[in-house]
């Protein structure tokens, strides 16, 4: 496969011997990818190795075949929505989002264009200042669109805003994405977000990239340990246990199985209830084994009570 | 870099290389009116700190925690003192409190004295004036700290169950006490290095900067460079002891909170009170701005025994501008000024960029060479620059410029170099680094992120620290006295000259002028 933004063997060492990659990507062209991962993990050196604001000390990247490795940030036509936006102070939104367009008779109309974009048509006279959280990182979007770059960066774009603004901007985000059509990277730290954003998802842990994946794949067929219990809720066991729920014929005899996978049976994994957690529409119970370790099942509210001794089994099970 | 070190540390050497002079050294060591002098400089200095303190920081209280008619306005008012140039502000004094100034003649005419009641003269004169023109500093920076303060600390502190007494010495002092000791530095520093009023009232009272200046004329060069030398000495002495009282500054920036909000004084009497003793200190601090005015406005020879001046015309101000030997001592100020103002921007600019960008090696060097002609009294650099630039010794790097119109610019831009460079520095250290990623990667260029993203994010420091150095070189009576000649004579000597023919009206009238000058250039300087 030939991606449009093709990344390779791209790495970065600083001085304190922590070193980012050697990762290796392609992105197909209009493909959001989300670089998921832990903080400190590398994956905003990652994207500032994209953005040429870090050089990188090997590999290479390519856009439509045409190496901009060596390219500074300046000519590499990729737009960038930073963390805490970069809005200029001293502009209004109109001239943040004419920043980056040459002065031609139409900028005007280019400006308006990009801010309509973002739904924020007629407010050029703005003050960044004055803005809401939302509506300034929807300039920052529309700054970062109006020059028509080839790939779009965004940093955590929505770590600066309340939980509740969260998940609606997000879907607009990925509308507005999905509208311009331009291939984007985003980085967070949140796997939700991750999930509903991104097309494929990259998950780096300490410099490397672990797996790449839609997001049912990494969900349903993590690769490593890592993989299993940073996206998405899992258990994991181990000798007996790991026997006791049908597993341990192939792979290392390590077992992940995540909450909704188990149930309370006739026979299995014996245990005792020692916490229940109500969310509504269902309930964690929180077991323990006779080994004393704990583990979570994902059940109907009065599946069982607490104290109570259980058989749990499990319908699906990921071996690693 | 190097151009800074030639200008800044290149002097300073040379003096300290020769005042290592034997007999120099021996007369030091041995006139008591050199010892004299010394004390006096670090007394005086010591009791304007106490001074300044005691007025300064009352006030700073008052404006920003309690809310009273005309809080605003006077609020404004009371950083007046900042406009008069030193020499402006002790001719002023001069005029108003002086043995034949308004109130010395007002108490005469009053309780019919056949002399004036007091003399104007001495240490206690020279305490008045600094008192009066450096409680600015404690009241400015006090201000500033209290406006820091995050409201939530204290109603921590009450939470605790701190009463008012104990919030106020364990938790406002220790959390302002970065702004005091910055506060009591600078009045330190400045009455140190304080050369008008002494020079002035000082008569037969002499400090160590008179005392230099007075030994550089009678051209006795070895001794005065041994005074340099010491005063350089206590000044550094001095610094470091405060420094070392100030403590980490990192306490101020844990919480963003919100400054208290003024309280309004809710018993009437005390309000009434309080409105009034606030006018009132209203108008002590601008009679001298007032007094300067009214004298400028009689014209020569026509006010002797009166209260007040019996005629009021503007004909100083007319001599002053049609006669062109009078006039060119403004241009000379003006241009020498500008010119010193430009390349002090130019090289906190480079100076900063160097600092801030380039994690260089020698950032802690640049940073100090920008720092140190603050730290030293101005005196100090006065004689270092006369001394360094009256040889001619190319390879040495020491050309004859004493006697050019080089050499004062060159002074006042050593003299400029802190203020421009702290305000700079500042203004760079504040700047986020995503901005200009962010212009680069909209496309722009070096030159365009410069010029459209940086300069404008630095311009309110850049500002305020241009418009002080400005106003800096348009008052500067201390370099200017050592390096002047007749062709490139400033202001400040026009003024001294012409108090010397007792032309009061016409040194009041510069002084009105460098005052306005100065209040429309700071206010430049200080809008967002």
């Amino acid at each position: 496969m030939s991606g449009f933004l093709q990344i390779q063997a791209i790495e970065k060492r600083w001085r304190d011997g922590v070193t980012v990659g050697p990762v290796s990507l392609d992105i197909a062209q209009g493909e959001i990818l989300a670089l998921l991962g832990p903080s400190g993990s590398g994956k905003t050196t990652m994207l500032r190795l994209l953005a040429g604001f870090e050089t990188a000390d090997g590999g290479r990247v390519a856009v439509a075949g045409e190496d901009v490795t060596a390219v500074p940030p300046a000519q590499r036509r990729f737009g960038m929505v930073f963390q805490h936006y970069a809005l200029f102070p001293h502009l209004d939104v109109g001239e943040n989002v004419g920043f980056g367009l040459p002065n031609s008779p139409d900028k005007g109309a280019k400006i308006a264009a990009a801010l309509a974009l973002v739904d924020l048509a007629g407010y050029e006279k703005r003050k960044v200042h004055e803005l809401s959280g939302g509506q300034q990182q929807r300039v920052a979007l529309a700054r970062a669109l109006a020059p028509e770059p080839r790939v779009l960066l965004l940093d955590e774009p929505l770590s600066n805003l309340d939980p509740a603004l969260r998940e609606r901007t997000r879907h607009e985000l990925r509308e507005v994405i999905k509208r311009v059509g331009i291939t984007t990277l985003f980085v967070t730290h949140e796997q939700e977000e991750a999930f509903d954003l991104g097309d494929r998802i990259a998950v780096i842990n300490q410099g490397r990239l672990e797996q790449v994946g839609a997001p049912d794949e990494l969900y349903e067929h993590p690769v490593n340990l890592f993989v299993a219990t940073f996206v998405g809720r899992a258990n994991v066991f181990r000798g007996k246990a790991a026997r006791a729920l049908g597993g341990g014929a192939n792979g290392n005899g390590v077992l992940v199985v995540r909450p909704e996978r188990l149930r309370f049976a006739g026979a299995g994994l014996p245990g005792v209830v020692r916490e229940r957690r109500y969310i509504g529409a269902a309930a964690f119970f929180v077991v323990e084994d006779d080994e004393h370790e704990r583990f979570e099942v994902l059940a109907e509210p009065d599946a069982a009570k607490l104290g109570e001794r259980v058989y749990v089994e499990a319908t699906r099970v990921i071996a690693l | 870099m190097l151009l800074l070190a030639w200008l800044v540390i290149y002097p300073i050497v040379i003096v300290g290389a020769e005042a290592a002079h034997p007999t120099a050294l021996r007369d030091f060591l041995t006139r008591p009116g050199e010892w004299a002098a010394l004390w006096a400089s670090v007394w005086i200095s010591l009791v304007s700190v106490i001074l300044a303190a005691a007025i300064g920081i009352p006030l700073a209280f008052l404006f920003e925690w309690f809310d009273f008619p005309g809080r605003k306005t006077l609020g404004a008012l009371i950083a007046l003192p900042v406009v008069l140039p030193p020499l402006v502000g002790v001719i002023a004094f001069l005029f108003l409190y002086g043995e034949s100034g308004f109130v010395a003649r007002a108490i005469q005419a009053l309780l019919h004295l056949q002399n004036a009641p007091w003399r104007l003269q001495g240490a206690a004169a020279i305490l008045l004036v600094h008192a009066y023109s450096m409680y600015v500093y404690f009241y400015l920076f006090t201000r500033a700290g209290l406006a820091k303060l995050d409201v939530s600390m204290l109603e921590a502190a009450q939470a605790l169950g701190a009463d008012r007494r104990a919030t106020l010495w364990r938790v406002i002092v220790p959390l302002l006490r970065p702004s005091l000791v910055g506060a009591a530095m600078l009045t330190f520093m400045t009455a140190l290095g304080s050369f008008s009023a002494p020079y002035i009232f000082g008569g037969g009272f002499r400090v160590m900067t008179t005392q230099i200046v007075a030994t550089k004329l009678n051209g006795d060069l070895p001794l005065a460079m041994v005074e340099t030398v010491a005063l350089a000495l206590v000044a550094v002495a001095g610094l470091v002891i405060l420094r070392r009282t100030e403590g980490d500054d990192i306490l101020v920036a844990l919480g963003k909170g919100i400054a208290p909000r003024p309280r309004p004084i809710q018993r009437a009497g005390v309000r009434r009170l309080a409105t009034i003793a606030g006018w009132a200190l209203a108008v002590l601090l601008l009679l001298p701005h007032l007094t300067l005015i009214l004298v400028s406005l009689v014209p020569y020879g026509a006010w002797t025994t009166e209260i007040l001046p019996p005629v009021i015309n503007l004909d100083n101000y007319r001599r002053l501008f049609s006669e062109p030997e009078r006039l060119r001592p403004m241009w000379n100020s003006l241009w020498m000024a500008s010119v010193s103002t430009a390349v002090a921007v130019a090289l906190a600019l480079a100076g900063g960029w160097l600092v801030v960008r380039r994690r260089v090696a020698l950032r802690r060097a640049i940073e100090a060479l920008l720092a140190l002609p603050w730290a030293l009294p101005g005196t100090v650099f006065a004689i270092a620059l006369a001394i360094t630039f009256s040889v001619d010794a190319p390879l040495q790097l020491r050309f004859v410029l004493v006697g050019t119109a080089v050499i004062l610019p060159l002074a006042y831009l050593v003299r400029a170099l802190p203020l421009t460079g702290r305000g700079i520095l500042a203004a760079y250290r504040q700047l986020d680094p995503s901005l200009e990623e962010a212009a680069a990667s909209l496309g722009a260029g070096r030159w365009r992120t410069l010029t459209r993203v940086t300069l404008p994010q630095l311009r309110p420091g850049l500002a305020a620290g241009a418009s002080l150095a400005f106003v800096a070189g348009l008052g500067d009576i201390v370099a200017s006295i050592v390096l002047y000649t007749y062709e490139t004579r400033p202001v400040s000597i026009e003024i001294l000259s012409s108090l010397r023919l007792a032309e009061t009206g016409v040194a009041a009238a510069f002084g009105v002028v460098l005052m306005l000058v100065s209040a429309v250039v700071l206010g430049v300087g200080a809008r967002r």
